[in-house]
């Protein structure tokens, strides 16, 4: 049983201690590092018992701090890619490290602890419908054993970061599909993570939404948190001209910096 | 790790009350479930209890001869009440005998017509209860061999079905309470199931946000406790409350089988705290794996 954290195994190489996102948030600590790769995937192929291959020899590296927007067709292995980063899924062949920590590696109870390091955001937000906002923010916090009176500073934090402390006390239902979606992002910011993983975050909102949403992201991105941000709004891309990565058939067919996306399918 | 214990604890209390319909109906179950379980152990107890009153009530009765005198008589009660297979020994005179076949008679409303005797034509007899009905056969002999015994009465085959009966008796209702255990078994476990997998989207949450297996573990595991414990406690109370009036019903039975059943109250709370407990633990415990770290 992991109960409380113990002082972290130290990973081969990125022993370099970061200052937290709040440090950065508040101007103390450096500046955020950019030369270490905090998701590294080599000769990655993913088959499924059912011998359908959903990911084939991938190779991708990204840096801390990037911006990433992974495209393509439905089925092209986005979300495949995604589950083996958060270890819900063990790749078939090939490596996945993150933030120096090989995934195929890792004991079992070492997992929860790494999982903490990626903040999840999902197209259909994922809140618990009877919890209110601060309550669902601090879900994130109290199932993974952080002591109470630590909860509530680091939950008004990330709720003043995505702007929605005047709604604390209400629950999802009572918030607009934009505001459940902030909601979100402050769960996934809560643990202080290195990388946000965004599986078509703006998918049921509409475009205005959509852009806060982005901008939020861009925010959290300039403090120094990776971002992994799986889309298929074409626009949002090409606006934005950040790193796209395109997925087809399970293989990278295009990864290119400050690049365009047009919808084919 | 008590704090640990008391955060688990404390979501699992969470976790009963928030989803109160889920945890009623739940609950519910492990009532009636370990209702039936009490009701076939309880069933079984009385039936074990009737059919060994039926086994003593197996005796061998051995006629003396009118012409042995009271020590040979007495030599004669030593010796078998010496052996192990004897319970008991009970000697009856002439003049017993021949008032007991009279109080019988009188008992069916017939005529006396032992008045009409010249002589007491009935013979003394030994009387003699078996520890075990099996038995029989031992101590059967052992009267036929002594010189003092006319006959034995033969009641062999008679015993031998009355042991054949009260085995087959045994073994179904045995039978019968290892089939409603397995029934009570999977029922509770299913439900509590459908209690976890009601809750999959908040499991999957603790997951993505990095909840450790313990963590997500035993918050149910300590509710599927929770469960157990309330459905025993409110079953017992149920049994209390039935006591009296069932008892009641029962005198006149009990008057005619007088049963030893002095544990069987300690017994059923046991049986009904231990299943409730435990499989509201193990319910929980396998339901939530489902949904751990692969």
């Amino acid at each position: 049983m992991i109960l409380t954290d113990g002082p972290t195994q130290t990973p081969t190489p990125s022993a370099a201690r970061q200052p937290s996102l709040f440090d950065r948030l508040t101007g103390r600590g450096r500046a955020p590092r950019t030369d270490h790769a905090v998701v590294v995937l080599h000769d990655v192929t993913k088959r499924y018992p059912n011998g359908r291959e959903a990911l084939k020899d991938v190779d991708l590296v990204v840096p801390e701090g990037d911006f990433v927007f992974l495209v393509g067709p439905s089925g092209a292995g986005k979300s495949t890619l995604m589950k083996l980063l958060i270890r819900d899924e063990l790749a078939t062949h090939g490596d996945v490290v993150i933030d120096g920590y090989d995934l195929a590696r890792i004991k079992r109870r070492q997992v929860a602890r790494i999982r903490r390091k990626i903040g999840i955001v999902f197209q259909d937000f994922k809140l618990l419908p009877r919890k209110s906002v601060f309550e669902n923010v601090a879900f994130a916090l109290e199932v993974t054993g952080t002591p109470r009176r630590q909860i509530k500073p680091a939950v008004e934090r990330v709720l003043a970061l995505v702007g929605l402390t005047a709604q604390a006390d209400q629950i999802p239902t009572q918030l607009s599909g934009g505001e459940q979606q902030r909601t979100a992002i402050a769960r996934a910011l809560v643990h202080d993570p290195r990388i946000i993983i965004a599986d078509e975050p703006t998918g049921n909102l509409d475009p205005v939404i959509s852009w806060e949403i982005i901008q939020l992201l861009l925010r959290i991105n300039e403090l120094g948190v990776t971002i992994l941000m799986a889309t298929h709004q074409a626009e949002v891309v090409t606006a934005l001209r950040k790193r796209v990565v395109a997925l087809e058939d399970g293989r990278i067919i295009r990864d290119e910096t400050s690049a365009t996306y047009h919808r084919e399918d | 790790m008590i704090a640990f214990v008391l955060f688990s604890m404390g979501r699992a209390w969470q976790g009963f009350w928030r989803n109160a319909l889920m945890s009623l109906a739940a609950t519910l179950t492990m009532v009636l479930m370990l209702l039936l379980l009490a009701g076939f152990f309880i069933l079984q107890n009385v039936l074990l209890a009737s059919l060994s009153f039926v086994e003593q009530k197996v005796e061998v009765v051995a006629y003396v001869e009118n012409t042995a005198t009271q020590d040979q008589v007495d030599g004669l009660i030593a010796r078998i009440d010496a052996m192990p297979e004897t319970a008991s020994v009970e000697f009856i005179t002439r003049d017993a005998a021949l008032e007991r076949f009279r109080e019988a008679q009188l008992a069916q409303g017939r005529e006396d017509l032992t008045k009409y005797l010249e002589s007491n034509p009935l013979y003394a007899s030994l009387n003699v209860r078996l520890s075990a009905p099996t038995d029989l056969d031992v101590v059967a002999e052992a009267l036929r061999s002594d010189q003092l015994v006319r006959n034995v009465l033969n009641i062999e085959a008679l015993v031998e079905r009355v042991t054949t009966v009260t085995g087959v008796v045994r073994t179904a209702g045995v039978a019968m309470v290892a089939i409603v255990g397995v029934i009570v078994l999977f029922i509770i476990v299913n439900t509590i199931r459908l209690a976890v997998v009601a809750r999959a989207e908040e499991i999957e949450i603790m997951r993505l946000v990095g909840a450790s297996d313990a963590f997500i573990r035993w918050p149910f595991v300590f509710e599927g406790a929770f469960v157990g414990l309330a459905g025993a406690l409110i079953t017992l109370g149920l049994l209390v409350l039935a006591v009296d009036p069932l008892s009641a019903a029962m005198v006149g039975f009990f008057n005619v089988l007088p049963l030893q059943l002095g544990t069987l109250g300690r017994d059923t709370a046991a049986i009904v705290l231990a299943t409730g407990l435990g499989l509201g633990v193990l319910g929980s415990w396998v339901s939530v794996r489902t949904y751990l770290i692969r």
